[in-house]
């Protein structure tokens, strides 16, 4: 197993995805440091009212953002792979099939998951030692509150990356990369949109339900792979 | 185990359609399987069958002397193949794409990689990915994919397509090669009978589904029919002659002014004498065989009838 998973990463050039990654770190601490400054304590209606909030919205970025690149990978790893008719060479091999889409899903999963939890600490990092120099955002951050965060996190890393499988249930039947990539981005807005400090992500119980949708979706749509016809 | 592969009423239907019906094969160990037929007649499908990327649906294939199951795949290491056009990971590098293969394959002799692109004589693109590839040279590559794990049984689907005649007389002498030091089993499929004919040893052909006819090679040869082709204008005299004077029973009047005589015990000297003596005017008299194409041509064309004597009754 962790074989094909080596073998799936040699094939994909991963070095490529580590810099979209950074480059998308980047981007969201930019995002951020600007509404941070701009729209900070001293505006009418500040973004951040307290830094346990600053962290919020941090996840929720940072969710929203890898659910997006984790379409990006599923398309390139599965949809492409059917797509390029290379998938049929790869069920030729004396390698379980299941095995091989599983390897596959298993790399996204862990991916997204990886950059959720590893963005969420940098950029929570950032953007607190920032607060802590500019003091925009004032209030005491609980230890509690920040163990609790982590737990949160966590739990919101575990249900985006099932969630990030679900697009495949939308571009799969139709080979098609932009519609994976479309329903990504179609989940993301409804889940982690912020109307007014409120999004359905924050309700743990549905972005863990829609991973379990996510991933029990995924294994009936390969479920009979070793029995179907492949080209 | 003397066969590699055989199969027993092997079909495969798409919904209503069946593209494979009762396909009963048999590719001895160490033979070239020439499987001929025109495009669409089921070639490929039935590859795909052999490799377990298409499910029969009806029938039973054996590989190695074992029965196939549904989901079992150790078999398919010993299985190198192309299949209708060549496919790689286009950003990799021939050696990379290669590498990979060996990776899946389990077989871990690095060193036949570079065996192997050598043997298809795919040199000098060590940093190329392999989407800068001609398709001449993707094909090389195909076939250096195919063979670099040493399998014993090769399933080449149109392997020449795209080769320029270099290319095609070098991949002839490879596979004989293949056959002749590594004992491997081909399977090689052609719409082209000069390409089968120059390499097989046994042929199978295939239209729209059916196994037509399968035969040896050289049993081929021997059974090929000569016959002599007399022309002429009166072709009543001529045959009234043939049956009458000379007591041939095996010809056939294959046109209006033509006469095809099978009967090769008579001498062609000794034909054209009796024909002049009694008066048949010839325009002209030849000894012919039978190519091999055209005998192709008629068992596509005589579908069921395909194996009616070739003989007699004018």
């Amino acid at each position: 197993m962790m074989h094909l998973v080596k073998l799936e990463l040699k094939k994909a050039s991963l070095r490529g995805y580590v810099y979209g990654a950074l480059i998308a770190y980047a981007a969201i601490a930019a995002f951020l440091l600007l509404l941070y400054f701009f729209e900070g304590s001293e505006s009418s209606s500040p973004a951040f009212r307290n830094q346990l909030e600053i962290l919020t919205v941090v996840n929720t970025m940072v969710c929203a953002t890898f659910i997006i690149y984790a379409s990006a990978l599923l398309s390139k790893l599965i949809i492409g792979e059917f797509k390029d008719k290379t998938m049929s060479l790869l069920f030729a091999y004396p390698v379980s099939r299941k095995q091989l889409i599983f390897a596959k899903l298993s790399i996204v999963f862990a991916w997204c998951f990886a950059n959720i939890v590893l963005g969420n600490l940098l950029l929570d990092a950032l953007l607190l030692t920032v607060n802590s120099y500019a003091g925009q955002v004032g209030g005491e951050l609980a230890t509690s509150d920040l163990l609790r965060h982590v737990g949160f996190v966590l739990l919101q890393g575990v249900g985006a990356a099932g969630m990030s499988l679900l697009p495949l249930l939308v571009g799969l039947p139709r080979r098609s990369v932009a519609a994976t990539i479309v329903a990504s981005i179609f989940i993301v807005s409804i889940v982690n949109s912020n109307n007014g400090g409120f999004s359905l992500s924050s309700i743990v119980a549905i972005p863990l339900s829609l991973a379990a949708i996510g991933i029990l979706g995924s294994y009936l749509s390969f479920r009979n792979i070793d029995r179907a016809d492949a080209a | 185990m003397t066969n590699t592969i055989r199969t027993r009423m092997l079909s495969k239907s798409y919904k209503s359609t069946e593209t494979v019906s009762n396909v009963d094969i048999t590719v001895k160990r160490g033979e070239i399987y020439g499987f001929l037929g025109p495009n669409g007649a089921g070639k490929s499908t039935v590859m795909k069958m052999l490799l377990g990327l298409v499910r029969p649906t009806g029938g039973e294939i054996e590989l190695f002397g074992e029965k196939l199951m549904p989901g079992s795949n150790e078999h398919l290491k010993r299985i190198g193949h192309l299949i209708e056009t060549p496919v790689f990971y286009e950003r990799l590098t021939a050696a990379q794409n290669l590498d990979l293969h060996a990776e899946y394959m389990g077989y871990h002799n690095k060193e036949a990689i570079g065996e192997a692109l050598r043997m298809v004589q795919l040199i000098g693109v060590d940093n190329k990915p392999v989407k800068e590839f001609s398709l001449g040279m993707k094909q090389r590559l195909a076939i250096a994919r195919a063979i670099c794990t040493r399998p014993e049984l090769l399933l080449l689907d149109e392997p020449i397509n795209g080769l320029d005649p270099e290319g095609i007389q070098l991949m002839r002498s490879l596979f004989r090669r293949l056959r002749d030091e590594w004992g491997i089993s081909i399977l090689i499929s052609s719409h082209l009978l000069s390409e089968i004919e120059q390499i097989a040893d046994t042929i199978g052909v295939i239209d729209r589904g059916h196994l037509i006819r399968e035969v040896s090679l050289d049993e081929l040869r021997a059974s090929r029919t000569d016959y002599v082709e007399i022309a002429t204008p009166n072709a009543a005299l001529a045959a009234f002659v043939l049956t009458e004077k000379l007591g041939i029973e095996r010809f056939k009047q294959t046109g209006e002014r033509v006469l095809r005589v099978y009967d090769m015990n008579v001498s062609q000297e000794t034909l054209s004498k009796t024909l002049i003596l009694n008066d048949v005017p010839i325009e002209s008299i030849n000894r012919r065989h039978h190519s091999l194409e055209e005998y192709f041509f008629d068992m596509i064309k005589g579908g069921d009838n395909h194996d009616a004597p070739r003989q007699a009754g004018a």
